[in-house]
């Protein structure tokens, strides 16, 4: 007699940085989710911008159904430390500059990529509870 | 010199000053409707919205406007915006648990993601922010941490409030330790504990609107 595996199964999608910063803020949200919404857990090797993490959100609300009551997001940030942080922020200001000046000129917001980190995007039916500290997170799934 | 100090006085006479619109922003429960009704009633005598121990009381954008906030003998007029909890995740099932009836709770949860959407675009509108977290509750969520990081891109003022400092379990100094870089005032929005304090962090870090 054959047993049944009694274990049900959960997809996990590792995503390079490289693969979402080739695609634009509104398809970047759009593969996160269509990924999440098949049941999909994301690991990206990288850190969405406040603007796309809130748009994410956005998003997310919208697609909200009987069957997809939201996600889990969690990222972990590059803590920089010393002159790492003081040029970080420097580096940030200018972003903020090139920003201003780019969309000045096309209207559109300039496409930086993801910042270095790690971020973890999962269906809330399956991803239960996430932990988070400063410097790590652990997540509790069910299925 | 005189002249443009006369014509300065003169063009300052007519000059519209908006009130500033401070919006109230933070995840479900943590006392946002509480807070507005305390800031609302202490300076105008009634109250902005229904609290409820059931997630998403607030679905829609409350507003009262020309609130005249006092403190220490200064004086600030604002506009305030008590805002739909903010969440990642809205499931109608959750409402069930309070007895509430499936279609209800499957209405309560749709108005409940479209005002997530209303809360989200009105940080585009917003002058200063109270950040609403439960002192009882770890403070380090994606929620927080999301919109803090948006406030900042923006460069909107952010007063992190501590809320329900009266309880057994708060702990202000976490939220303080998990985000040292703002100005973090512990209270009591159902007691009133500390809200002086908070007013003066208003008059003092709200941004001018107008």
């Amino acid at each position: 007699m054959i047993k049944k595996n009694r274990y049900k199964k959960i997809k996990m999608d590792f995503i390079s940085a490289t693969m979402l910063n080739g695609k634009s803020g509104k398809k970047k949200i759009n593969f996160i989710l269509s990924k999440v919404k098949d049941g999909s857990i994301l690991v990206v090797d990288g850190v969405l911008k406040p603007e796309e993490e809130i748009d994410l959100i956005k998003e997310t609300m919208r697609r909200v159904d009987d069957g997809f009551p939201g996600i889990e997001v969690c990222s972990l940030k590059k803590q920089a430390k010393g002159w790492q942080q003081f040029f970080d922020v420097l580096s940030d200001r200018s972003e903020k500059v090139q920003d201003i000046i780019w969309r000045g000129i096309t209207g559109k917001p300039i496409n930086k990529g993801l910042k270095t980190g790690l971020t973890l995007i999962g269906p809330a039916k399956i991803i239960k509870d996430v932990k988070k500290n400063p410097d790590s997170f652990s997540v509790l799934a069910e299925v | 010199m005189v002249f443009n100090g006369f014509f300065n006085w003169f063009v300052n006479l007519f000059r519209v000053r908006k009130d500033i619109r401070l919006g109230i922003y933070g995840c479900t429960n943590v006392g946002k409707t509480t807070l507005a009704n305390r800031i609302a009633k202490d300076f105008t005598g009634e109250e902005i919205g229904r609290t409820s121990k059931i997630p998403h009381e607030t679905r829609f954008v409350q507003k009262k406007e020309k609130v005249l906030i006092k403190s220490n003998g200064k004086k600030l007029s604002i506009n305030l915006l008590d805002m739909p909890g903010l969440e990642t995740k809205i499931d109608y099932r959750k409402f069930l648990k309070f007895g509430i009836k499936k279609k209800a709770a499957k209405q309560r949860a749709r108005e409940a993601t479209q005002g997530v959407v209303e809360a989200i675009k009105w940080l585009n509108h917003v002058d200063t922010v109270l950040a609403v977290m439960d002192s009882t509750k770890d403070p380090l969520t994606q929620v927080n941490i999301t919109l803090l990081g948006n406030l900042e891109a923006k460069g909107i003022p952010v007063i992190l409030v501590a809320n329900k400092m009266d309880l057994k379990k708060a702990n202000p100094e976490h939220i303080k330790e998990a985000f040292p870089q703002y100005p973090t005032v512990p209270i009591s929005a159902l007691k009133g504990q500390n809200i002086d304090e908070l007013y003066k962090a208003i008059i003092k870090h709200a941004r001018k609107a107008g």
